[in-house]
């Protein structure tokens, strides 16, 4: 398989045969079966928050943070849905992973599951360019070996969602098995669904499932663990990071002008040798006026007959 | 950061760069050329294809008006094409009274204000779009303008649809702080699918480590922040008047007026339209909650039609619709505010008794969503100047 050539194709946004991509997927597999549930990585290290099909922007970001044949990576995860481009997303940096498995960590997100890919954009996707859900199929299979986080230099923890009650240690996620459908509850599920807030203690959120935590579970945490810094992802930031209580948790969000409409930057974080981090911004591609773009919906506002 | 701050002092002393202000001259050319109509304006399906068809609506217009809508005495024969609206927009290419369509774009760069509007006779209609706010706004919304409320996710927070009646000073407009403040700072006992099985496996894991690991313990698994965490808003617009007009001009409550929906579905031509989303939330990939605005203004009449929409997974359906319709000359406002609401496997055994291979598609469209749900409540208002 010549993955060069393969990465080419993506990057045009060509069609990617059925064939080919259970290949790609079953590599894949092989190769992520042998991580750790969080991998460590070394600096200097660029940081990336969700993607969410935005094959485009995607581009963007690797172009404007030196691109995966110079740099280390860390993706935080939901790298499909929304976007129109949710497969060549991922299999762009499936490609890169295989390519260069050192240079790149790919973190799972609350939507590479089934059940969310199933409605929120992923799984109508693959019917619309295959006809089938073979592709879908195929792809969900390596959702479920995508890692749970990662450690950089033994000082920054990343996760796609948040801290869980039921994790005080790292080493405690390690015992996690994570090769399955994401659970409805348990640490699996808050890592990748919970979210900082300004509460006192754990909290349950207001719908009923999924907790929100704190100052001080996050201070306990970084105490605990001998670290300085958890990154994660998970919420759309207008300015593409925020960081919290007192710079110990930031989010990162790197899909600009989220959904094609909400005007939003993007961002992502690297942190250097010595652990200082540099933000850097990025704005989305532009859909080009008047040309009927084929490849950003257009923005123009479809008049209608409404009742 | 250090960077930043280096080049702030460096524009600083130099005033504006002359960069920045050729980039925004660019911009707002593009944003001005992308406006400037194609030159075929496309037509209306209906009369591009058919034009018996077209006949058809003109003529059963003028037949079936006269009973339902007599209260309008609206003279009901065509126009002659002499143009009375005003398209007051600097930013816009001018319409010129040519007929063309105004879209305004949803975006405009730079500090350049972009509030495209259109006046006929004494109505001013009036649209704003922006990107979603900013951290800076979003503190301020929390922390005071909506104290108590934990926000939507996506608040596009400067975007509105106004309408005025110029010569009594009487505005009607759709903005998102108004809708948000709508939204009930209590627990509204909705609750996503699997709350029950999540809560229960906590509970048990707690007792099973009450004296290890974990750090919940009950306090933890109660909601300690009640707020409607689907952002149900019964918002059906603001009024502002002026207060020096002595008169008060109020809505009357008439549940037996109608829309005239035979006057709304010919296909007159299009002034100014515009469509935009107040909020949006994805509660947390369990469904959608999004409030829309959208706007049509033909040279007689409008109407708006501002959506909130619903979909807990699992769990239920909830269309909450306000309709405003204006007749210009007859200086009549009527507004409509229906409410559907189904259980959402209700909904979805419907769709499986027609068709289709994706039941769930279905679901993410609010319009058949409203055209498979039970109305709950109608209510309908009447105001003439």
């Amino acid at each position: 398989m010549d993955l060069d050539k393969i990465i080419s194709l993506i990057r045009q946004g060509k069609h990617i045969h059925e064939e080919t991509v259970y290949t790609l997927c079953l590599n894949a597999q092989e190769l992520l079966i042998n991580e750790a549930n969080v991998s460590k990585v070394d600096t200097p290290v660029t940081i990336c928050g969700d993607i969410h099909g935005q094959l485009h922007d995607l581009l963007t970001l690797f172009d404007k943070s030196g691109g995966v044949e110079n740099s280390r990576y860390i993706f935080l995860g939901d790298f499909v849905d929304r976007g129109f481009y949710s497969l060549e997303s991922f299999l762009l940096l499936l490609c890169y992973k295989l390519r260069y498995p050192d240079r790149i960590s790919l973190i799972r997100g609350n939507h590479e599951t089934r059940q969310i890919t199933k409605v929120y954009g992923f799984y109508d996707e693959i019917m619309r360019k295959y006809g089938n859900s073979n592709v879908w199929r195929y792809c969900c299979e390596v959702f479920d070996y995508l890692s749970l986080g990662a450690v950089i230099d033994n000082k920054i923890f990343c996760v796609h969602g948040g801290l869980s009650p039921d994790i005080n240690t790292i080493d405690e996620i390690r015992d996690i098995d994570r090769k399955q459908e994401v659970p409805h509850e348990g640490a699996m599920c808050d890592l990748l669904w919970s979210d900082p807030d300004e509460v006192m203690t754990w909290s349950l959120s207001p719908r009923g499932a999924g907790f929100l935590f704190g100052k001080n579970e996050v201070d306990n945490f970084l105490y605990k663990n001998d670290i300085e810094l958890i990154t994660r992802a998970h919420q759309l930031v207008m300015e593409g990071y925020k960081e919290m209580f007192d710079g110990g948790l930031v989010t990162v969000w790197s899909a600009p002008n989220y959904c094609y409409r909400c005007g939003n930057v993007a961002a992502v974080l690297r942190i250097e040798d010595d652990l200082s981090r540099n933000y850097t911004i990025f704005d989305a591609v532009q859909a080009q006026n008047g040309v009927g773009n084929a490849i950003i919906p257009t923005k123009k506002v479809q008049m209608d007959y409404f009742l | 950061m250090a960077n930043n701050e280096e080049n702030r002092d460096i524009r600083s002393r130099q005033g504006i760069n002359t960069i920045i202000v050729n980039s925004a001259r660019n911009m707002h050319m593009k944003t001005v050329n992308a406006r400037i109509p194609q030159k075929s304006t496309p037509q209306p399906l209906s009369q591009q294809q058919n034009p018996q068809w077209n006949n058809f609506m003109v003529n059963r217009g003028t037949q079936n008006t006269s009973t339902i809508h007599q209260r309008f005495k609206s003279p009901l024969a065509p126009r002659t094409q002499s143009t009375r609206h005003v398209c007051n927009n600097p930013n816009n290419p001018p319409c010129a009274h040519c007929g063309t369509t105004i879209i305004p774009s949803p975006k405009a760069f730079m500090p350049l204000e972009d509030n495209p509007e259109i006046i006929i006779n004494n109505w001013k209609i009036s649209t704003k779009k922006k990107p979603i706010l900013n951290s800076v706004e979003l503190e301020d919304w929390e922390n005071n303008k909506l104290k108590g409320l934990a926000l939507p996710e996506m608040i596009f927070g400067n975007n509105a649809i106004t309408i005025q009646n110029i010569e009594k000073d009487w505005t009607l407009q759709f903005n998102t702080l108004d809708a948000l403040k709508m939204v009930k700072l209590e627990d509204s006992g909705i609750r996503v699918s699997y709350s029950n099985k999540w809560l229960d496996a906590k509970k048990n894991n707690a007792t099973k480590n009450s004296n290890q690991k974990s750090d919940i313990d009950e306090s933890s698994l109660k909601i300690v922040h009640n707020y409607d965490w689907t952002y149900t808003t019964e918002y059906k617009g603001t009024i502002k008047q002026n207060s020096k007009d002595s008169v008060e001009y109020n809505f009357q409550r008439d549940d037996e007026v109608q829309l005239p929906i035979d006057k709304l579905s010919r296909s007159d031509k299009i002034l100014f339209f515009d469509d935009m989303i107040l909020f949006e939330d994805e509660l947390a990939d369990n469904g959608i909650s999004v409030l829309n605005c959208k706007i049509r203004v033909m040279d007689e009449r409008l109407l708006l039609l501002s959506r909130f929409f619903l979909r807990v997974d699992d769990v239920l359906i909830r269309v909450i619709d306000t309709r405003i319709y204006v007749e210009f000359d007859e200086n009549i406002i009527i507004r409509e505010f229906k409410k559907y609401e189904d259980q959402y496997s209700s909904v979805l055994s419907r769709h499986r008794l027609s068709h289709s291979y994706d039941p769930k598609a279905a679901l993410r469209d609010s319009n058949w969503v409203v055209a498979n749900s039970p109305l709950v409540t109608r209510e309908c208002e009447i105001l003439k100047f």
